[in-house]
């Protein structure tokens, strides 16, 4: 029988022994090969690994500070900051073919506008060439460039694609939103592809301002809506819709621009900030202080709000308190309305400033055509941006009273009188005769319909507006070394006043050296243009300064017509020095910044810029003759100010502009200086007429409001001067 | 009638203080070294995967627990087997092996998938995991017959052995198990007493081919190894340097071995596993699991219990009664070693990622099971040469 193996092979042999030991040797090692690496990851360096694993986990996630409230001086809510919910989708949950259509989209549009550009090129080229041969140009060079032209305008429209048949589930979804929230499935697709064509990480709103029980159907009902974020955002509130929607100004997401900016230091991408108007001057009261959320994020960056490890609460901005009174706002309003459709010229444009004449601090401003503010809510559409500003719509977001440079017409006869007084040219009681009629070598001028007032003084000047008087001063000034332009600069004309919104116009105040310099400009233009100067061709090329400075320019400046450009805010700011004996205030809207109690936080600064010394006896003169003109029988606005109180001493002056081919603006300027309630008025209405007639009946329903006097009617004055 | 029979042993050996019968015939360190790594398991298992399972926290843990009570009773069955009888089945055991490998390979081009395991109702048997235990029985049983000429033809052909298996395992692809099966089928040799000019002669020649592998091959555009597994192979040498890939994890590893430190974070506090920066957080990534829970004090205790099990094994060996057993125990000490240091390499950053994972602390039913498998043969050895020693009056060292 033979034996098993087993039995035959010792099991231990000296050779097997050593080499159980050599595995044993191994497998020790290794063992302390892993035991010191151990040592090493948890002993010595786990520090690290602990800060490695929590910033592995935790991010930080803004929360957006509410802005702070904007309020009038008596705590009028004018702006307000209200949690909205915005509805929007998430790009990444769509299915992909969406993300391939706005892809395509986005390219499609991208090549249009190449093509746009290149269309530029060409016919930037093309024009060059043609202009250069010296030929003239055939038709059908005209019309390819005009062809060129149309397509360099705009870059053709691109369509956006239509959600596709296959994506039954989207268009489920589309539907659902659409019966929700009342907008077309289709003009949702249309909202998510150029959304995601225009920044495709980030979010797309659909819709923002959405009801709260809308608001509450979708949260509840998340999972009918994949894809689809509900949530609340702080958004801009005008409660007074209308009311001065042109000073607040937009607020929109900080650009990349801004972020490197030392005043906007601190601020997180994406916060939106003030970019306009008052909104941006004050933005660092405003803004608040954002809050953060450290929350926990998994490996697929999912939040795990059972786990949030830290909280900031937000800090709401400062209320910005403005100098507005809410009620004066809207009586100016309401009259500035009623002016603009008192005038018989279809008018629709016109602005009004009423200011404290002490410290410029601004009691109302308007400017019509108006917009409802609410549009600054949420960020412009072009639609929207078009209707603001395009010139068929009367540019609503333009600021009249203070971005737009106007000629004043006799409003400035009281600036040519003072420096007239000042510079000795005239005497209070030196008299002129007064025909109706002056010839300035073979330049006729007269009076408005050749009305003629005899032998008037200074004040009478005033009272009556005559033109006649202050073109001879004109004249005489021409001479006096820059007399009316040296106190219209003092004034304040011809430089920004300075106030604390933006866009303002520094106007201007015409001068030999400015003419002259403008047209030296002008004759190199046509020059290098070869072109004949005083054409029409020139005119559009090279602008509208065909000449060089003459007597006849300062004769138009003495009445404040030609090249004299003003802002009603500058009218404002030269009657207030008028009013205050010289004093050229700053004019502001920010009164202090308070806290969200109404506790006073800090005082806004309002410095006056500086003081004029004005000649009290000339000042004296120049008073008396606005008096007269708002008081006295055949003054310039007596009839429309008839049986205003007497214990408001009125000083007012008209203006009428002409200004060919439209036809005239009205503007009226006046103060009541005395009492504890000064205020300075100034009304213009484009296309108004007369001065009296739509601008002063304005300013007098105004200054009504302000005084609180009960005769409220709008009074077209008769007066027909200048 | 021959002398032999009559020699009569020169004393009774003393009465054994608990009858024989009685006795449980495991292996109590083995056991306690088995029974505290399921343990550590299950803990780490039902630590990292409380939120895996929306509605059931407990979802791996019970079946991590049913696999290792059945485990437990399989070793048991195994360990009262005459284990020498499988000896003669070595061929129906290599059969069966090269069968289940080739059945999962048609499964997987049959689904046109990648997978390792062949669907049993109610469980997915991996049979590379399986194949470890058959291969090391089956090869242990080739050596034996061939012992008496251990020269190079024996080496050559149990490799080839060996190898057959390894390749169709790498074609699965599972990497892993590959190498293991090469640990396995060289611990055999090793342990047989081949020559040692034979392990220098396969160590020229696995370099040679990997440089075939890595290097020579993709330049001729053949492709051995897909690109992730060329990635995951070499990222560990440089582990942090893209977090978007195969070094993602390894450096997700560290960061949650390390961030345990001394004493560990607790469940509660171990955001890389439960929070998924860590992948893999019950099988291949366990350790790693441990380490940040239960800080370096836990990973030492793992790490103890291992040492434990492998010095039992290697105890298991040298008592064997014959070399067939010595052999088995051999292999199976080897493949436990290779792999707890190629699967806590990983996780420490030393070892490249090949998707090995850890012997009784991963997840896993074939995994478990296959190892209980090895551990019942370790204790019927364990058993046997007892036994032996016990007839013979021979006292074994403990």
């Amino acid at each position: 029988m033979p034996k098993r193996v087993e039995e035959r092979v010792r099991p231990i042999t000296p050779q097997l022994a050593w080499r159980v030991a050599v595995l044993g040797g191994i497998a020790f090692v290794l063992f302390g090969i892993v035991f010191f690496r151990l040592w090493y990851l948890q002993v010595l360096t786990g520090q690290e690994a602990v800060t490695q694993a929590r910033d592995n986990r935790v991010r930080k996630v803004r929360i957006e500070a509410p802005r702070g409230d904007i309020v009038d001086k008596n705590n009028v809510k004018l702006v307000r900051t209200k949690a909205a919910a915005v509805v929007q989708m998430v790009p990444s949950q769509l299915p992909e073919s969406v993300r391939e259509d706005a892809d395509a989209y986005r390219k499609n549009l991208a090549a249009a506008e190449s093509d746009r550009l290149r269309a530029q090129d060409s016919y930037d080229a093309l024009r060059r060439q043609l202009k250069d041969d010296g030929r003239k140009d055939s038709k059908a060079e005209k019309r390819e460039l005009s062809a060129l032209r149309k397509q360099a305008r705009a870059a053709r429209p691109v369509q956006v694609p239509t959600v596709r048949l296959a994506e039954t589930d989207l268009i489920a979804l589309y539907k659902r939103m659409g019966k929700v929230l009342r907008i077309s499935p289709k003009t949702i697709h249309k909202r998510v592809i150029r959304g995601i064509a225009d920044a495709p990480y980030s979010n797309v709103t659909i819709v923002t301002d959405v009801e709260r029980a809308k608001f509450n159907y979708m949260r509840e009902n998340a999972d009918q809506f994949k894809g689809v974020v509900v949530e609340e955002r702080y958004l801009r509130r005008y409660p007074e819709k209308q009311l001065a929607a042109q000073i607040f100004g937009r607020v929109f997401e900080i650009g990349p621009e801004q972020l490197k900016k030392d005043a906007y230091a601190g601020v997180a991408q994406g916060t939106r900030i003030g970019q306009s108007g008052l909104e941006k001057h004050y933005d660092k009261y405003l803004r608040g202080t954002d809050g953060y959320q450290r929350v926990v994020v998994d490996a697929l960056g999912r939040r795990d709000d059972q786990r949030i490890a830290s909280v900031r609460e937000p800090k709401q901005g400062q209320r910005l308190k403005l100098t507005l009174d809410y009620n004066l706002q809207r009586a100016g309003d309401a009259a500035l309305a009623k002016a603009i459709s008192a005038s018989h010229f279809s008018a629709r444009a016109g602005a009004y400033v009423a200011m404290d004449p002490r410290d410029g601090a601004i009691l109302a401003m308007g400017s019509a055509p108006g917009f409802d503010a609410t549009v600054f809510a949420r960020p412009f559409t072009e639609r929207i941006w078009d209707s603001l500003t395009s010139k068929a719509t009367g540019e609503p977001l333009l600021n009249r009273a203070t971005d737009s440079a106007y000629p004043i017409g006799s409003t400035f006869k009281p600036i040519t009188a003072l420096a007239a007084l000042e510079t000795g040219l005239i005497k209070a009681n030196d008299k002129i005769f007064d025909n109706g009629h002056y010839e300035l070598g073979p330049q006729k001028y007269q009076n408005a319909k050749g009305m003629s007032f005899g032998s008037i003084d200074m004040s009478d000047a005033l009272k009556v507006s005559s033109d006649v008087f202050f073109y001879r001063l004109g004249e005489q000034a021409n001479a006096k070394n820059r007399a009316i332009q040296r106190w219209a600069t003092k004034l304040g004309f011809g430089k920004t006043t300075g106030i604390d919104t933006d866009g303002e116009a520094a106007g201007l105040v015409p001068d030999r050296r400015w003419r002259d310099e403008a047209f030296a400009k002008y004759e190199a233009c046509v020059e290098k243009n070869k072109l004949e100067i005083r054409t029409m061709a020139a005119l559009y090329k090279c602008g509208g300064v065909e000449r060089t400075w003459t007597t006849g320019d300062n004769v138009n400046l003495a009445v404040g017509q030609g090249d004299l450009q003003a802002t009603p805010l500058q009218v404002a700011v030269a009657y207030s020095a008028l009013a205050n004996n010289g004093t050229i205030v700053k004019p502001h809207f920010g009164q202090a910044i308070e806290d969200g109690n109404g506790v006073t936080i800090q005082e806004l600064p309002n410095k006056p810029k500086r003081k004029v010394k004005i000649d009290p006896e000339a000042r004296a003169v120049v008073l008396d003759g606005l008096h007269r003109a708002a008081t006295e029988e055949q003054g310039t606005s007596a009839d429309v100010f008839k049986g205003w109180p007497k214990e408001y001493k009125l000083y007012g002056k008209t203006g009428t502009v002409e200004r060919p081919p439209n036809p005239d603006q009205s503007w009226y300027a006046c103060f009541v200086k005395d009492g504890d309630r000064p205020i300075v008025i100034v009304v213009t209405v484009e296309r108004g007429g007369f001065g009296a007639e739509t601008a002063a009946p304005a300013a007098r329903l105004i200054l009504s409001q302000w005084f609180d006097v009960k005769d409220r009617e709008f009074k077209a004055g008769t007066d027909q001067s200048n | 009638m021959s002398a032999t029979s009559k020699i009569q042993p020169a004393s009774e050996p003393p009465p054994p203080l608990v009858p024989r019968e009685w006795r449980l015939r495991l292996d109590p360190l083995l056991l306690l070294a088995t029974l505290g790594l399921v343990a550590c398991s299950v803990i780490a298992i039902k630590g990292a995967t409380a939120d895996d399972i929306p509605g059931d926290p407990l979802y791996y843990v019970k079946r991590q627990g049913i696999y290792a009570i059945v485990g437990l009773v399989l070793m048991y069955g195994v360990s009262r087997l005459d284990y020498s009888r499988l000896r003669e089945l070595r061929y129906p055991i290599y059969g069966v092996l090269m069968v289940s490998i080739v059945a999962v390979l048609a499964l997987a081009t049959a689904t046109r998938g990648a997978k390792s395991w062949i669907p049993l109702p109610g469980f997915n048997l991996q049979p590379s995991e399986l194949g470890k235990v058959l291969l090391v029985v089956a090869l242990s049983g080739f050596l034996v017959e061939r012992m008496r000429e251990m020269g190079r033809q024996t080496t050559a052909r149990v490799m080839l052995l060996g190898l057959l298996p390894t390749l169709l395992v790498m074609a699965e692809p599972d990497l892993g198990s590959a190498t293991v099966y090469v640990a396995g089928t060289l611990a055999i040799l090793f342990v047989a007493g081949a020559p040692w000019r034979h392990f220098a002669a396969l160590i020229a020649l696995f370099a040679v081919s990997v440089t075939f592998v890595l290097v020579a091959a993709p330049r001729l555009g053949v492709e051995v190894l897909k690109p992730y597994q060329v990635s995951r192979l070499t990222a560990f040498l440089h582990p942090s340097a893209d977090p978007g890939d195969a070094g993602y994890q390894q450096a997700q590893s560290l960061t949650a071995i390390g961030s345990g430190e001394k004493t560990g974070r607790g469940i509660e506090n171990a955001t890389q596993t439960s929070l998924g920066f860590l992948p893999e957080h019950h099988t291949d990534f366990i350790y790693a699991v441990i380490g940040e829970t239960y800080g370096f004090a836990g990973c030492a205790l793992v790490l103890s219990l291992y040492a434990l099990l492998i010095w039992r094994a290697l105890h298991i060996l040298t008592i064997s009664k014959n070399l067939f057993g010595a052999l088995i125990a051999g292999g199976i000490a080897v493949m436990l070693l290779f792999q707890l240091f190629v699967n806590i390499g990983m996780n420490v950053g030393i070892m490249p990622i090949t998707g090995v994972t850890a012997p009784l602390l991963s997840f896993g039913g074939s995994s478990l099971l296959s190892t209980f498998l090895a551990l019942g043969l370790l204790h019927y050895i364990n058993a046997q040469a007892r036994a032996t020693a016990d007839r013979k009056g021979r006292a074994i060292f403990q």
